[in-house]
């Protein structure tokens, strides 16, 4: 049933047209609704939305309490949120301090807040990465070229059933004066998932 | 559950990649993939618990030697072929 | 629908290995871990993957030292778990 699996890219491009014929053919998918809804759900999901949301939150301490106490309904309150299309999940966002960091992996497939940020990294889908941070995450950033304080200590945040996680990174030193649109510059889509500090 | 993708705790896997600034889609088709899954899963064809499960079901060497979206792809296929919406033959056909 | 644990109650995770689709991961089966946070209640996705109709039930975050989980480590791993596959700890993860 699988024989063409791992064939060329080419091959498996084919493969994926022949459904698609088959299923407009049916009835079922219309190419050009899949277009739109694709382009209209990468216009709304990415990382820059989850940077906006903390820089947000690094701005504003009751937007930031709101946030960590229930962040689906903090989102809307910057035009976002955990839903727009499929059900809506449940986000959690786990706040990093001077004494705890939080790191976000979903070891049995790749769980990830994808309604607020867009598909997620292929480091993250990938079985390195899913099955050793939950064992060593300090090895894990580490590799990502980051070393969290010895006396620092790492949650792990395994989504493994309808919620979703993501990191309000620390703000950095040394920031004060900046406006929200530039504090947003400076979080990365790997300090949202923990792997870096920001 | 001992299936291949509970991978927690396992080792042996090799360094981790990092691409950056990677783009949501590697490929055309991978794009496709995911939006045609978005599309069945809205209109209830199968539900995401079923999506996952067709996933685990691949062979362990299969499913290690797939790349995400070949996962997906192989979960759609399955699917349809399982709820009976288009036969093994049309599927895989030419 | 009522739910057995609060925040702060100590739990212990099933050892069953079934042959369908589950979502407690192996690293977590029969672990002592802490509840953090009920998530919601949720259908278990065990019966929900295979078109087994199931009533939505409490799914809850619990928190996991990863000694108790890997014999090393001295970091935290959470898991969110359906409380078909919890039941309460007897006593601390010191007795066993």
């Amino acid at each position: 049933m699988s024989d063409d699996h791992h064939g060329s890219a080419a091959a498996i491009a084919a493969h994926v047209r022949h459904v698609e014929a088959l299923l407009e053919e049916r009835g079922l998918v219309d190419p050009t609704e899949l277009d739109r809804a694709l382009v209209a759900f990468l216009a709304r999901s990415s990382p820059a939305g989850g940077a906006r949301v903390v820089a947000r939150a690094w701005s504003d301490n009751a937007f930031r309490e709101r946030l960590l106490d229930d962040a689906n309904a903090a989102l809307p309150e910057m035009g976002m949120s955990m839903g727009g299309g499929l059900q809506e999940q449940r986000l959690n966002v786990v706040a990093n301090t001077d004494t705890a960091h939080n790191v976000v992996v979903c070891t049995l497939c790749s769980c990830y807040p994808i309604a607020l940020l867009g598909p997620s990294p292929t480091w993250y889908k990938s079985e390195a990465y899913r099955s050793r941070v939950v064992r060593d995450p300090r090895g894990v950033l580490l590799e990502f070229g980051f070393e969290p304080d010895p006396d620092v200590e790492i949650t792990v945040w395994d989504a493994s059933a309808e919620s979703r996680y993501m990191v309000l990174p620390r703000r950095p030193t040394g920031t004060d004066g900046l406006d929200e649109k530039h504090l947003a510059e400076l979080v990365t889509r790997n300090g949202l998932l923990g792997v870096a500090a920001v | 559950m001992s299936r291949i993708n509970d991978v927690g705790g396992m080792q042996g896997f090799p360094p981790i990649e990092h691409e950056l600034d990677e783009p949501p889609f590697h490929a055309d088709w991978e794009a496709h993939v995911f939006a045609l899954n978005r599309a069945l899963l809205g209109q209830g064809v199968y539900n995401l618990d079923e999506f996952r499960d067709a996933i685990e079901r691949m062979p362990p060497e299969e499913y290690l030697a797939s790349s995400y979206y070949e996962k997906w792809f192989h979960a759609v296929t399955t699917l349809l072929v399982e709820k009976g919406i288009c036969s093994a033959t049309e599927i895989h056909g030419g | 629908m009522a739910e057995l644990f609060a925040a702060g109650d100590d739990v212990r995770t099933t050892r069953v290995d079934p042959s369908h689709h589950c979502r407690l991961p192996r690293y977590a089966r029969g672990a002592v871990g802490t509840v953090l946070e009920l998530q919601g209640s949720y259908r278990l996705a065990d019966d929900s993957a295979r078109g087994i109709p199931a009533e939505p039930e409490p799914v809850y975050t619990v928190r996991f030292q990863a000694q108790e989980l890997f014999g090393s480590g001295n970091h935290v791993v959470t898991v969110d778990i359906w409380e078909s596959h919890l039941a309460p700890a007897k006593g601390t993860s010191d007795e066993r």
